[in-house]
């Protein structure tokens, strides 16, 4: 086993070219569309009727954005913008609620939305607070509101803040969006095309070789999964590595919990490539179906665009049985939302047992089709 | 030694091999000979335990290897048809792993590893990648690699496809040289008459499946006694005469190829006349009638009708 082992890493080492592009176009694209959350914020200009939302908690809210520059303007300047296509969106502000106001309806617009109706949600979940806490004076108000603000702000969550975000209100980050959407995208790449030599070998009479050596089937097969498993997981590794110590993404204060929970994603994907490898006949087919399989999965699964602002009811039935899905939700879970690791616990499962199930279909297709 | 009984494989709804019966003593090389398609490496691979029979059975010192392969494994090196090699390791590399795959490490492993080098002549090329290397090249290694573990039992199918004549002795050399310096059994697998009439002790002969004869060498090119085998040369062979030669009931079988015919005779029959008298109906000029020595692909000519290589 260790020898099988050994022979894969020396041939890994001696042309590492599939891992070396996999992970630089992760690295790339990530980059160029998502950014760094700094310089590439998408602006929106937006105007109000009413003087006091621009210094309200919404205002606040708005401004906090990583996402979107919210630009106070006026009314002039909105339909300007929007109609010389500067802009994607804007809105209009009022004291209760807000009006949006569309050129093109895009991904985008619909999104902006969002953001702008979590802030009037949130301001009114903040009025309610206030209102319970039977403050009367305007200092006292003030300073439960710095409180809550403060809780907020604060790296470690209780439970009284979570219950400030509504169920299912939607973070939209494109920094990660994008890291995470390319990593789990390319990384199936990556682990595919090391799973492959299985099929390779087979055809070749090298895997009868090893059969009628003393090496036991079952070490046969641990010694290219963990072989496989170790190579995605290093490219996975690798480029958040880049973007937490070279780039300066933060993840939120979650890097090592994010590493550690790609160790279930890569694990799912390398069963993945099992199955596929025991499926097709031919390294041609291969070629063939991989790219289909890993842009489908990759669309359906949210790794190029928010799943959130997908509406038919058959991608999202089809995204369910796809491990990027779960993969995302997990990365983003953990990263953007901040939950615990016990509401991570579906998807880790669903990856783990997807994982399982591959694997064991995967191999026993393999078994029954000799060569 | 080793004995197959009955031995059939069915795939989907064609037999690639059907009852085959054969044995292997110890010590004594074996030739399989077949055209394309004869079965050959599906009675190998049945043999070496790589797929189950569907019917009949593999015996290994009288026991049956198909549910028990173990014991058969140990003592086995199976050359296969297609080069089985890393090809992005250097041949010192791909024959260190096929050594450790048998358990084979440190002083010992090194030592196989030069004295197989040796034996297939690469010791200098050992640090060259295999995937630069030429046909001839990949095919020694895949040789020496399944002879690392010093296996009593050798087989090896078509070890010598597509390469050069030089190559192709210096296999046959070596094949020769194992049997008689380290008593290693050996299966030989070809469609070159030659190279098992050069080498093999005993010989089976398959086609279509089926064993369609077996013995010495001797015993085998005793089953042409009965009969001559003619090669007629001519310019302008043309159908006429071909039929005629078809229609003539004493000639047995005739083999056209493109400026010469093959003909088998029963012994007795003086053909030489009745041969110039067609001719000349025909109107072409004989260039040549000789009686040729019988060699096992006549057998094969004679056991089938057709040439061993089409
Ligand atoms: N896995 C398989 N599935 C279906 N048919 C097969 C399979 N393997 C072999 N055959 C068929 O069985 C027959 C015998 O094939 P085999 O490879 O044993 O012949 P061979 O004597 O080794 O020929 P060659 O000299 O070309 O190597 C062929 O008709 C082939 O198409
Ligand atoms: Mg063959």
């Amino acid at each position: 086993m260790i020898g099988i082992f050994q022979a894969k890493i020396k041939m890994f080492i001696r042309s590492p070219w599939v891992f070396v592009m996999m992970t630089a176009m992760s690295i790339g694209f990530a980059l160029i569309i998502g950014g760094t959350g700094a310089y590439t914020a998408i602006t929106v200009p937006v105007y109000t009727t009413s003087e006091g939302i621009q210094n309200s908690i919404i205002g606040d809210i708005l401004e906090d954005s990583d996402t979107y520059t919210f630009v106070w303007s006026s009314e002039a300047e909105v339909m300007e913008q929007l109609s010389s296509n500067k802009a994607e969106a804007g809105a209009a502000l009022g004291e209760d609620n807000f009006q949006m106001i569309v050129g093109v309806e895009t991904p985008s617009a619909k999104i902006i939305e969002q953001t702008i109706e979590e802030a009037y949600a949130k301001q009114a979940q903040y009025e309610h607070i206030v209102a319970a806490s039977g403050a009367t004076t305007v200092a006292g108000q003030k300073a439960i509101l710095d409180e809550l603000q403060a809780s907020i702000a604060a790296p470690v969550f209780n439970i009284e803040v979570e219950n400030f975000r509504g169920e299912d209100a939607f973070i939209y980050d494109n920094t990660f969006q994008t890291l995470f959407g390319f990593t789990l995208f390319f990384a199936i790449y990556t682990i595919a095309y090391n799973v492959l030599p299985i099929l390779v070998e087979k055809k070749e009479g090298i895997w009868d070789r090893i059969i009628l050596s003393p090496v036991k089937k079952w070490e046969m097969y641990v010694a290219n999964l963990v072989y496989s498993f170790l190579v995605g997981y290093l490219q996975v590794g690798i480029i958040f590595s880049v973007f937490r110590f070279i780039i300066g993404v933060d993840f939120h204060g979650r890097f090592i919990e994010t590493l550690l929970l790609m160790s279930v994603y890569v694990f799912a994907i390398v069963a993945l490539s099992i199955l596929l490898t025991a499926i097709v006949k031919t390294v041609a087919q291969f070629n063939a179906v991989l790219p289909i399989i890993a842009v489908s999965s990759a669309m359906i699964g949210g790794a190029y665009w928010p799943l959130e602002i997908v509406e038919s009811k058959f991608l999202i039935t089809l995204s369910k049985l796809n491990p990027i899905t779960y993969g995302m939700e997990m990365l983003n879970g953990a990263v953007v939302y901040q939950y615990p690791l016990k509401e991570l616990l579906f998807p880790i499962s669903i990856l783990l047992l997807m994982g399982v199930v591959f694997i064991g279909i995967g191999i026993h297709l393999m078994e029954r089709r000799h060569i | 030694m080793l004995e197959l009984v009955d031995l059939s494989k069915k795939f989907k709804h064609m037999y690639a091999v059907k009852n085959l019966n054969m044995f292997i003593e110890k010590g004594e090389i074996i030739g399989l000979l077949g055209p394309n398609g004869a079965g050959k490496s599906t009675a190998i691979s049945m043999l070496s335990s790589l797929i189950e029979p569907t019917e009949g059975d593999v015996r290994f010192h009288n026991k049956s290897i198909i549910k028990n392969p173990a014991p058969l494994r140990k003592i086995i090196g199976v050359v296969p048809q297609e080069i089985a090699l890393y090809e992005d390791l250097t041949a010192e590399e791909n024959l260190q792993f096929f050594g450790k795959i048998y358990r084979l490490k440190g002083q010992l492993l090194k030592r196989k590893v030069d004295e197989v080098l040796e034996q297939i002549g690469l010791t200098d090329r050992r640090r060259d990648i295999v995937k630069t290397f030429s046909g001839g090249m990949k095919r020694r290694l895949n040789i020496g690699v399944a002879m690392l573990h010093e296996p009593e039992l050798i087989i090896m199918d078509e070890p010598t496809v597509g390469i050069d004549p030089q190559s192709r002795n210096y296999i046959l050399e070596t094949v020769k040289r194992l049997n008689q310096e380290k008593q290693m059994t050996v299966l030989y697998t070809s469609h070159y008459m030659e190279e098992v009439e050069y080498l093999c002790d005993r010989i089976y002969i398959m086609d279509k499946g089926n064993m369609i004869a077996s013995g010495t060498k001797d015993e085998i090119k005793r089953i042409l006694s009965a009969e001559k085998t003619i090669l007629i040369q001519a310019e302008l062979l043309n159908d006429t005469f071909i039929n005629f030669l078809h229609e003539n009931p004493t000639i047995n079988r005739v083999i056209k190829e493109e400026k010469e015919i093959t003909i088998m005779v029963p012994k007795e029959i003086n053909i030489f006349p009745i041969l110039v008298k067609m001719a000349e109906d025909a109107k072409i000029e004989l260039n040549s009638v000789d009686i040729k020595i019988p060699t096992l692909e006549d057998v094969f000519l004679h056991l089938t009708g057709r040439a061993l290589r089409d």
